[in-house]
């Protein structure tokens, strides 16, 4: 009995880590504030709710899934100092590294609403 | 441009699958998003430039903008949409954006006027003006630009009897260093008009603008894949006669894409998708593929364009003149007078053809009727034609500098202001004939230097 305790112990967590490596990343949804809508609309959108651009359309859930998986911080440093056909900036002067935190998330979970 | 399924499938049965090593790449240093201050990386559209500006403001109204140009640390520069090629808008002072200045002011169909504040993109104009019944005939090839960053480097489309986009500006609004609001016209200030419509951003905040624009009207696009020596035969007769006329000319393959568009009563056909930057991408391929032999490279290429016929479409001109450019690329362009257009261009396809094997990026020739209106339009009293040559953001492009520039200075070329150059004022004050009076008006309006980056204090001299 101890013996199946012990093994059930030490599976248990195995199995959740193993569950959490096979599970795709997630980001929690976002709201923009007033201003960070605003910055999205004068910049992020230009590329990323345009169907010519080649960049990940916002709320397409599958093309966001594979930059997803690199981790919000390596996202926000490409946003900042471009990535491929991605400008540095992504065209936003004034945005800041929380600004372009709270679109990408906004982009990759679909989000619509601003407080 | 190129069929792509075609170009991806004959590249491959060349079957010479043997990528080059790449040898022209630059690698780009990697640049840490904060400096020990605390101020966060700025880069411009292509990467070549960045600073750590100590500020970014983004002013909602013109009193806020007041206080900015009266306390904020200098430079001062407005950075429109950061797509200039050169170091014009880099600052460790101040990054201003005019993003809260967008939009219509107001308009007058009787004339086709319309005030548009500085900062709209030119994107969002074009729809902007189409809902007024009016239209820019002679828009970028590229719209990501702010109309004021546009305007201000001399930034133009195609067009023989078409001037740049500061030929149709009637006046602007300019904020001066000191506080005061002007117009600024022809006829009202018209010393600063002449010289600060083209004026990089150094005279004070321009605010709005107003333009004289053309009847809301559908405009047919035509692409035509050709031979370059029939292209280069026919160019004079095919810019005299199509409102807008271009061409880009494919390097190692002897092929030339031919652009036109003219006004039509014909219905809306759609473009289709824009396939022009995977087609790029192929001829990076073919690039890295086969540039170790170019007669090779030329065939593929040629056997791929037999098949293309043209394209046509029918739009609103806003919607056809602009492309989506969503690879990098470093871009020098120089405007010529329109008689040594095509021989410095043959000269420039020469030297690339000979001496640098890696460049896949076509070049651009285009026109551009000349203009009395900025003292520094760079088509000041001439009809010019001109030459843009480009190269992929990741790759080495001094040769810009050490190959090309010296054809285009040679022809008596001005350089596009927006974009690279290596000139100082020592050749500017030969190229444009009212030089000393600009920069006279100028050190008037901004006597201690607040606009001045290093970048602009080598166009100055100061």
């Amino acid at each position: 009995m101890k013996k199946l305790r012990l093994t059930l112990v030490c599976a248990v967590p195995l199995l959740l880590l193993l569950t959490a490596c096979g599970s795709k990343p997630a980001l929690a949804p976002v709201t923009l504030t007033e201003q960070q809508n605003k910055l999205f609309q004068q910049s992020c959108q230009t590329c990323h709710a345009n169907a010519a651009s080649p960049a990940p359309q916002m709320g397409d859930i599958k093309a966001w899934e594979k930059r997803v998986e690199k981790g919000l911080p390596v996202l926000v440093q490409n946003a900042m100092q471009g990535f491929n056909a991605m400008p540095a900036g992504g065209m936003c002067t004034i945005c800041t590294p929380d600004d372009f935190e709270a679109m990408i998330r906004y982009m990759a979970t679909a989000q619509t609403k601003t407080k | 441009m190129v069929n792509r399924r075609q170009f991806l499938s004959l590249t491959a049965a060349t079957g010479v699958g043997v990528l080059l090593p790449a040898c022209h790449k630059q690698s780009a240093p990697v640049l840490p998003v904060k400096d020990a201050n605390g101020h966060y990386l700025w880069q411009n559209w292509s990467g070549s430039e960045h600073a750590y500006p100590s500020q970014r403001v983004a002013p909602n109204n013109i009193d806020e903008l007041k206080q900015v140009i009266a306390s904020a640390p200098t430079p001062i520069r407005c950075i429109g949409a950061g797509h200039s090629f050169n170091g014009q808008c880099t600052t460790d002072g101040t990054l201003l954006a005019l993003d809260n200045f967008s939009g219509l002011v107001g308009h007058n169909n009787l004339e086709y006027l319309a005030t548009v504040k500085a900062g709209t993109r030119l994107q969002q104009l074009g729809k902007l003006l189409e809902d007024v019944g009016q239209d820019m005939v002679n828009i970028p090839d590229v719209n990501k630009q702010t109309l004021a960053g546009a305007i201000a480097t001399g930034t133009h489309g195609s067009g023989h009897g078409l001037p740049a986009l500061h030929g149709r500006v009637q006046s602007f609004r300019l904020l001066t260093l000191q506080g005061q609001e002007m117009n600024c016209s022809a006829s009202e200030n018209a010393e600063i008009y002449h010289a600060a419509l083209v004026g990089l951003g150094a005279f004070g905040i321009v605010t709005e603008y107003t333009l004289e624009n053309w009847p809301l009207a559908h405009t047919e696009r035509q692409v035509t894949m050709l031979p370059l020596e029939q292209m280069l035969t026919e160019w004079p007769a095919q810019y005299a006669k199509n409102r807008n006329a271009e061409f880009f000319y494919i390097p190692f393959t002897g092929l030339a894409m031919r652009i036109l568009h003219n006004q039509t009563d014909k219905a809306v056909t759609a473009r289709g998708e824009d396939k022009d930057m995977e087609s790029l991408m192929d001829l990076k391929k073919l690039r890295d593929y086969v540039s170790w032999s170019p007669s090779l490279r030329r065939r593929v290429a040629n056997m791929v364009a037999d098949n293309h016929g043209t394209e046509y479409a029918v739009d609103y001109g806003w919607k056809l003149l602009a492309s989506e450019r969503s690879v990098r690329f470093h871009e020098m362009e120089y405007h010529l007078p329109l008689d040594a257009q095509l021989d410095a261009l043959k000269e420039v396809i020469a030297v690339i053809e000979t001496q640098r094997p890696d460049v896949f990026f076509p070049i651009e020739a285009r026109v551009i009727k000349g203009d009395d209106r900025a003292w520094l339009s760079p088509f000041y009293q001439r009809d010019t034609g001109s030459i843009a040559v480009h190269a992929y953001y990741e790759d080495d492009y001094k040769f810009l500098y050490e190959l090309v520039e010296p054809i285009l200075k040679k022809h008596g070329g001005r350089p596009h202001w927006g974009k690279l150059h290596s000139l100082t004022e020592k050749d500017f004050v030969q190229l444009y004939p009212q030089w000393q009076q600009v920069k006279a008006i100028r050190q008037q309006l901004d006597p201690q230097g607040k606009l001045v980056n290093p970048y602009l204090k080598r166009v100055w001299g100061v």
